[in-house]
């Protein structure tokens, strides 16, 4: 009678192998049910008979025995089931991987701080456990859901998401949806920064103003070609920042409702009353962002940024440390890996986060407007490196080694903060302080470069510092980038050769000699 | 006790070498793991290709043209952990099977238990041998996820989630035959209940997709242990090695 129930269990094990096998089909349909149905039939059939063939136990004591046991089972049962109920709730995990890919980082958490403290309301994050990219993002919404107590998370396959939710959802692409007070926010793909960039957007006030200074040959905000900023201002948008173009600082509208204003590479003079109104608006505590190019000439970097303590002498940076990783290896194109460690600007930036920068104009500090400004440089090239002011020479890639005396790590970029008595855009009192910032290259923000490295987070940071959003400095972007490299072919092949067949040839020829023992 | 039972799980490893099923199972595992891990790698290598293929838009380093979520993490080791675990259910009840069957087929089983040896010892030892084999096994294949088990945490959930059902339904029978079905069911019926939940209420369908291996298992190979899910595996081995020292005990009263 015991094949009974294993005949059942053989007919529900191939009702549920069928149904898996053709539910893209037709769902659940008749064959499955059926062996399902009559599997679980003869399971009870064979389950009955072995019960009524049961002759009952020997004497009391074999029942006591027996009754023990089966208490001591149920009791046991009781307790794993307790356990694991009680478990749900418990997110105590660690996180093995390399990058910490599931650990939310400082940034975030105090993004959540935040949240907590100011009382706001809750935002929701909707998951899509069918969507393409579940099951990477599970453990990461399921992080937030741990360390964010203003962040709830909403299975959408278990109950029903709020309406703007519901409406954003396209394909099984999306996978996260961030929703606050009725308002939905997709996320995009489900990483780390994409989600603390939807809940930094759903969390803000108010968009801080980023103007882009134009009409002075500036890099082209619109232009989608690799040397453009559209890829720039897009991830600027993302972030939460309300991107505008400013026709000179001269127009109707001047600087005065930015927050920052960035100029990028201005190749001519700027008028100068436009000078004139732009250190005004410095003075009255106005935030600034230029990024520099080598053999650029405008007013902009020998007039208002020397008299704000910065000094760009023409020339180019020649670093015979760059990176043999690069397609192209030139002295010229820069990985920068030494920063500040404090500067917030470029804390978050260390040996592991290089940004790339191709032909950099040195930032050096000149003299201090007032004693107590503050000037850092924040990001060096390394001390191999040297200045050639001959930039056609340098370009060509004919700069003699020893040409020019090195100069020990020339900065790429440096910072300023200005503390002065005016007010604000906002009002704020930190918004006194002028602030500004230069990067000795504008092509490491464009479209081609933007997504290079942790060219991004300089940037974002920058931008949140200069806004005086420190607390919102970009996340470090985590990937598993050494796992990026392919293995040879050869090391393919030395895997499956040694892993296909001499393993388990070995293996194999161990049981033979085992089954030769035993029959002997 | 620790004494009767290292004896006894002595004897059992010699028995378990001395049978040839044992490097059968472990030449099949070894194999298909191989094999599988292979294809991965062969995949993740035209997917790079592809995507670094100048035809494509220009690759390169400095461009950023591989998303990052394209590794070897995502697509190889995660993938084939996915396989490994699907491949120890399919071999290892040929192994765990015989552990009680055989026992009462050759009427070992009532020497076993008139020789002093306490059932719950003698359970103890014929699991902890087992899940010995199991870590022989996966030792044996483990020079592929030796590169990133230092990273995600590989294999023990394994150990835990394939012996659900398998000892304890050993224990139950006579036949062999029946053992190795109720091996097999036990496990791939827990697998997943996703083929239940068109046909029972949405309640019900949440608590099995609680009870199910496979929403267990997922964080393991990402390289994330969770509490819960180790206390869900631990839960389930424990209700294995009751439920075999519950069949002993009760075939002892019998």
């Amino acid at each position: 009678m015991s094949l009974l129930p294993a005949a059942g269990l053989v007919m529900i094990l191939v009702g549920v192998a069928s149904h898996y096998a053709t539910r893209s089909l037709q769902g659940f349909s008749a064959f499955p049910a059926a062996n399902v149905a009559l599997g679980i039939a003869l399971v009870l059939v064979g389950a009955a008979a072995r019960a009524r063939a049961f002759r009952g136990f020997s004497g009391a004591a074999s029942r006591r025995v027996a009754l023990r046991a089966l208490a001591i089972f149920a009791a046991g049962a009781i307790a794993a089931i307790g356990l694991g109920v009680a478990s749900r709730s418990w997110t105590a995990r660690l996180d093995l991987t390399v990058d910490r890919l599931y650990t939310l980082s400082d940034q975030t958490r105090s993004l959540c701080a935040e949240l907590d403290r100011s009382g706001a309301v809750a935002i929701e994050l909707v998951f899509f456990e069918d969507a393409l990219l579940a099951k990477d993002a599970r453990l990461l919404v399921a992080a937030y859901g741990a360390a964010c107590p203003r962040v709830s998370i909403r299975d959408a396959s278990r109950s029903e998401p709020p309406a703007g939710a519901r409406a954003l959802y396209t394909t099984t692409a999306t996978t996260v949806i961030a929703c606050r007070g009725g308002v939905c926010d997709p996320v995009g793909y489900p990483s780390e920064r994409n989600i603390t960039a939807a809940l930094l957007r759903l969390s803000s006030e108010r968009s801080p103003r980023v103007f882009f200074l134009i009409g002075h040959g500036e890099v082209d905000l619109a232009s989608e070609s690799d040397g453009g900023y559209s890829g720039l201002a897009a991830l600027l948008r993302d972030q939460g920042f309300d991107v505008r173009a400013l026709v000179g600082p001269a127009a109707a509208e001047g600087p005065a409702g930015a927050d920052v204003l960035i100029a990028a590479a201005p190749e001519r003079d700027l008028l100068p009353e436009e000078i004139a109104l732009l250190d005004r608006w410095l003075e009255s505590g106005g935030r600034m962002l230029v990024l520099a190019e080598p053999g650029l000439r405008s007013n902009l970097y020998s007039d208002l940024l020397l008299r704000w303590g910065f000094d760009l002498e023409d020339g180019v940076i020649v670093d015979a440390a760059a990176s043999p990783l690069l397609e192209n290896p030139s002295p010229l194109n820069l990985l920068v890996h030494l920063f500040a460690p404090y500067h917030p600007v470029s804390r978050t930036l260390s040996r592991r986060t290089m940004v790339l920068m191709p032909t950099t104009r040195p930032v050096a500090l000149a003299r201090k407007p007032q004693p107590d400004d503050r000037l850092e440089r924040i990001a060096f090239a390394t001390e191999r490196a040297r200045v050639d002011h001959d930039l056609t020479r340098a370009l060509a890639g004919r700069s003699p080694a020893r040409s020019d005396a090195a100069i020990g790590e020339p900065a790429v970029a440096a910072a300023g903060s200005y503390p002065r008595g005016g007010t604000g855009a906002a009002g704020e009192a930190s918004a006194a302080e002028a602030r500004i910032v230069v990067i000795g290259d504008r092509d490491f923000a464009s479209n081609r470069l933007i997504g290079a490295l942790y060219n991004r987070d300089l940037l974002l940071n920058a931008a949140r510092w200069l806004a005086s959003d420190e607390s919102r400095i970009a996340l470090t972007d985590k990937a598993w980038t050494p796992n990026q490299d392919p293995l040879t072919l050869q090391q393919t092949v030395a895997y499956f050769y040694f892993l296909a067949f001499a393993l388990p040839e070995a293996l194999l020829l161990l049981g033979i000699y085992a089954w030769w023992r035993q029959r002997a | 006790m620790i004494g009767r039972v290292l004896a006894l799980a002595r004897k059992e490893l010699r028995q378990l070498f001395a049978s040839p099923i044992a490097y059968v199972v472990g030449t099949a595992y070894v194999a298909l793991t191989g094999i599988y891990f292979f294809q991965h790698l062969v995949s993740y290598n035209q997917l790079l290709f592809v995507y670094q293929s100048e035809g494509l838009g220009g690759g390169g380093f400095d461009q950023g043209t591989v998303p990052s979520h394209i590794n070897v993490l995502n697509e190889v080791f995660v993938p084939a952990a996915d396989d490994f675990g699907l491949f120890l259910l399919v071999v290892l009840p040929l192994v765990t099977m015989r552990v009680f069957a055989e026992e009462r087929a050759s009427g070992t089983d009532e020497l076993l238990l008139t020789s002093g040896l306490r059932p719950f010892e003698v359970a103890l030892a014929k699991h902890a041998v087992t899940y010995l084999f199991v870590v022989l096994l996966l030792a044996a294949s483990a020079i592929y996820p030796a590169v990133v088990v230092s990273r995600a945490a590989l294999g023990f959930e394994h150990l835990i989630a394939l012996y659900v059902g398998q000892l304890p339904c050993s224990s139950f029978t006579s036949s062999q035959i029946v053992a190795a079905v109720l091996g097999y069911s036990i496990p791939f019926v827990l697998l997943d209940f996703a083929w239940l939940s068109n046909a029972v209420s949405e309640p019900v369908a949440r608590a099995l997709g609680e009870i199910a291996l496979l929403g267990h298992y997922g964080s393991f190979p990402r390289g994330v242990i969770e509490l819960r899910e180790v206390l869900y595996f631990a839960s389930i081995a424990f209700l294995g090695w009751l439920a075999s020292l519950t069949a002993l005990e009760l075939g002892r009263a019998r």
